[in-house]
């Protein structure tokens, strides 16, 4: 299984081998794979996603029935996929020696971010590790910006809540602090952040589903605005994608 | 244009080698003036082999009117000791010239062919009695194999002086060992052995013929390349990043502007946008369903 150089660069530095690891909002199970590749004793990854949970599970799968270097051997027995809310993360107490949330934060606005920060602080144990990587608020210029503005107005319509919130390394690292976690580094991990266009469309495409549950006018053209953008902007590379890394004091 | 030194074989090498492969699809008038414009931009460094169609007889005339300019590497595919030293002869012949600057085993593909090439009668024995009589200077070897192969050549050859493999961000994003070139570069800089890097502008395969009969294809590469000025500065710049000696152009006429000029230009690039580039085409090749994040 390929590990994306975001995840192996955000890990690279970490110390993992033996440790038992949460990655939080697992996605398509990048960071579930660095972690698995770096030797972690047990990876929980939670997601409230099940297409999420399922692709996860198969990817590692895989991987363990390819088999390339013999290393991958046994890595299904290693990994826990929980369907479950980060807001109540289905783990005991000082559960965890490392918190990876790879890409996550942008998906959570801030009360979620709030508690899902709470809920870190609880499943950690003393001295553990917590990951961070996600975007600084894209350029205002930047033809991408304007198909994440659609998103957000179309998740404003569906659920009351925007659908991305980018928060700035500074914010993130302030916020994190806040919660007794102790700053170690920050990384850039991309830049610019490349907008394929497989993610444009993915991006275009939700915007368009929860634009198409709204009755009404603006739902409408929230969606033909949504598809608009997919074709115009294609692919774009914008923005910068950075890691940050901190440790709970013992 | 950048200079580096080419492992221990005392040469600097422009970052940029003229795969001489593009000659071939040239007349000679337009062979003879592609070399006058590769020489304008400072590339010293060029590769050919004898199976590059007519690209050695093409070369020929400007590679002798400026022989002092041009560090000139030639290979075979030759096993055996008289198979290579046949080749070289004719080599030298096609070329017109009295010596070969760097002569590469070609296409090392086959754990037994190390063993062939290594043996009493094999090439390397033809290599290096051409390297005492002053018909060669240096050797390398050549390969778009498995990288365990190539590691394995670089343990067993004491002599070897260079090394050519494929380097590009699409083999750059695989973990499997079969795509590990970066273990050559760096056994082969530890080693201090010069480093040629191959594949660089590659997107992807060719569509099968039944698609895409070859006789359609609208360049001649082996692959099919990135064409875009930008694409072709960004792998160039990449590939250049990432440390290798010199990189060795396309193999078709219409693309070597484009990568003289991205080579002229070449002013490193940092890791977040290597990065940047692997996950970009990462995504345009992946097996995984479409995702939001990186």
């Amino acid at each position: 299984m390929d590990v994306p150089r975001t995840a192996t660069t955000a890990l690279g530095d970490r110390s993992v081998a033996g440790k038992r690891c949460l990655e939080a909002g697992a996605g398509v199970g990048n960071a579930t794979a660095g972690l698995l590749a770096n030797g972690a004793e047990r990876v929980y990854a939670v997601t409230n996603d099940r297409d999420h949970a399922r692709t996860t599970r198969r990817r590692v799968a895989d991987a363990g029935s390819g088999g390339n270097d013999g290393d991958d051997d046994h890595t299904g027995d290693r990994l826990a996929v929980l369907e479950a809310d980060l807001r109540a993360i289905p783990l005991p107490d000082g559960a965890v020696d490392v918190i990876t949330a790879h890409g996550l934060c942008n998906v959570l606005d801030p009360a979620a971010l709030s508690a899902v920060a709470e809920e870190f602080s609880r499943v950690a144990a003393p001295d553990a590790q917590l990951v961070v990587d996600d975007y600084d608020p894209p350029p205002d210029d930047a033809a991408i910006s304007e198909l994440f503005a659609v998103e957000n107005a179309a998740s404003e319509l569906a659920r009351g809540r925007p659908a991305l919130t980018f928060y700035p390394a500074a914010f993130l690292r302030r916020f994190f602090a806040g919660h007794g976690w102790e700053f170690q580094r920050e990384r850039t991990l991309l830049e610019p952040v490349p907008w394929t266009e497989s993610h444009v469309s993915a991006h275009a495409e939700r915007a368009a589903s929860m634009a198409a549950a709204c009755s009404g006018e603006p739902g409408d053209a929230l969606a033909t605005t949504a598809r608009r953008l997919k074709s115009e902007i294609g692919s774009a590379s914008a923005g910068r994608m950075y890691g940050l890394a901190f440790r709970l004091p013992a | 244009m950048q200079t580096r030194p080419l492992g221990d074989t005392g040469h600097d090498s422009s970052v940029m080698t003229f795969g001489a492969i593009a000659l071939n699809w040239l007349e000679q008038e337009g062979a003879n003036q592609l070399v006058e414009h590769v020489l304008d931009y400072g590339v010293n460094h060029f590769d050919v082999a004898p199976e590059y169609g007519d690209a050695e007889l093409k070369l020929g005339p400007k590679l002798r009117q400026h022989r002092e300019d041009i560090f000139l590497g030639c290979k075979t595919q030759e096993r055996t000791y008289e198979g290579a030293w046949r080749k070289l002869d004719r080599s030298l012949n096609r070329l017109g010239v009295d010596s070969i600057d760097l002569y590469q085993v070609h296409g090392l593909e086959y754990d037994e062919e190390l063993d062939a090439i290594t043996g009493d009668d094999g090439a390397l024995a033809a290599f290096r009695e051409a390297k005492e009589q002053g018909l060669i200077d240096h050797i390398g070897l050549t390969s778009h194999g498995d990288p365990d192969l190539i590691l394995d050549a670089l343990d067993r050859i004491d002599d070897l002086e260079t090394v050519m493999f494929p380097l590009n961000p699409v083999v750059a994003g695989k973990d499997d060992d079969e795509y590990d070139y970066e273990a050559v570069l760096a056994r082969a800089d530890a080693k201090n052995i010069g480093t040629l890097g191959i594949k660089a502008f590659a997107a992807g395969s060719w569509p099968p013929t039944d698609e895409l009969p070859e006789a359609d294809r609208p360049f001649s590469n082996w692959y099919r390349p990135v064409t875009a000025p930008d694409e072709i500065r960004e792998r160039f710049d990449f590939a250049a990043a990432r440390g290798l000696t010199s990189v060795i152009s396309a193999g078709d006429p219409k693309l070597v502007t484009m990568i003289l000029e991205a080579a002229a230009d070449y002013d490193g690039m940092d890791e977040a946008a290597q990065r940047s580039l692997i996950e970009r085409v990462r995504h345009d090749d992946s097996p995984v369903p479409e995702q939001l994040h990186h």
